[in-house]
């Protein structure tokens, strides 16, 4: 969408975007989709399919915590020889051939 | 009128008879309204219509005779008793209630006997995890790493709410810098695994060019050719990188495990 040339001088574009602000069509939705479907007679539905479920693995002896001791300084890593360094595929099917070579 | 005038009735006394039977040539006004006035005992059923349809003469008001400033009461027999109400036991005299000690809800707080830390504990935390530290950590380890933090983030909404509405006092900002490093660290295990799936894509499109690697899915996926020969020659910082990268620089699990959690 262009804000015409008066709103653009007057920052229009820095409030945010609002259902007002378009034409018809424009859904402004809070960015966690649907749980289900609108009726025609404008009952909802849930449908439990979309329904999000969210499982906790196990926590049972895991020692990590969101934090690591301010002794330790931020790690860098070593990729010599790897022209994008970590995001190189050659490192990555390299380890994968060293490590696993199998599925 | 006419007519509850002209039947016959207990209720007309014998001055009622007496004053109709000289059959005077003056005719009665109202010959009803006269002989209630001297004679009635019972007014109201005099009143009282036969005719189908006719208006009844209940009194309709439930209150009548009813008056807060003489006291009369009410005309009704209230269902009460005299008996003394009970008291609510004192909160001190109540049997504990017994709650699970291992509840999962526990985990809400840092604490069983207190429900905020002191902003000097709060503050008291490490950084965050960075990004090369997590690319060395495996998705097991990554998941259960962001539940962790979620866990975390949950204690501190929980205290945070506590402190706002028992009206604690300060500890806000510390909170807030605890909030924050949890979630550079959450943010950077999203960073490890969009990389790590966009490094597997490109991966996967460097194996189909090697001819060490068969992805068709029947027989070995791996089969090294020249391993042997060229293992000593050209290989070697390849490898070695790539089965041991940098072991020093990553902080295993083990290792982690000393650090205090705070």
């Amino acid at each position: 969408m262009q804000p015409s040339r008066i709103l653009q001088a007057l920052q229009y574009r820095r409030l945010r975007l609002t259902t007002k602000d378009v034409n018809k069509g424009f859904y402004k939705g809070t960015r966690t989709g649907s749980m289900g479907r609108h009726t025609k007679y404008g009952g909802y539905v849930i449908e439990w399919h979309k329904v999000r479920t969210y499982v906790c693995p196990s926590l049972d002896g895991f020692k990590l915590t969101p934090f690591v001791t301010r002794k330790m300084e931020p790690t860098r890593g070593i990729y010599e020889g790897y022209k994008d360094g970590p995001k190189d595929p050659k490192l990555y099917l390299a380890r994968w051939k060293a490590e696993n070579g199998l599925d | 009128m006419a007519a509850s005038a002209m039947r016959p009735s207990l209720s007309m006394g014998a001055l009622g008879r007496i004053r109709m039977m000289p059959s005077a040539p003056t005719p009665p006004i109202n010959p009803s309204l006269t002989q209630r006035a001297t004679l009635s005992t019972s007014a109201a059923r005099l009143k009282r219509h036969k005719y189908a349809g006719a208006r009844d003469n209940r009194d309709h008001s439930k209150s009548r005779g009813e008056s807060a400033m003489r006291g009369s009461g009410t005309r009704w027999r209230l269902s009460m008793s005299d008996e003394p109400l009970p008291r609510p036991v004192p909160r001190e005299k109540l049997p504990p209630i017994a709650t699970d000690p291992d509840h999962g809800l526990w985990d809400f707080f840092y604490d069983r006997e207190r429900i905020v830390n002191t902003p000097e504990e709060d503050s008291k935390h490490g950084r965050a995890w960075s990004v090369e530290e997590l690319r060395h950590k495996s998705w097991d380890d990554l998941h259960r790493l962001w539940w962790v933090c979620v866990k975390e983030r949950n204690r501190i909404a929980t205290a945070n709410f506590e402190r706002e509405n028992q009206k604690l006092g300060f500890g806000e900002a510390e909170a807030k810098e605890r909030d924050k490093e949890v979630l550079k660290t959450m943010r950077a295990i999203k960073h490890v695994l969009t990389e790590r799936f966009y490094l597997w894509e490109d991966a996967v499109e460097l194996a189909k060019k090697d001819p060490e690697v068969n992805l068709t899915g029947e027989g070995p996926a791996f089969t090294p050719k020249d391993y042997l020969e060229e293992a000593d020659a050209a290989e070697t910082p390849d490898t070695n990188a790539a089965a041991s990268p940098d072991p020093a620089a990553i902080p295993s699990s083990t290792t982690q495990a000393e650090a205090p959690r705070l």
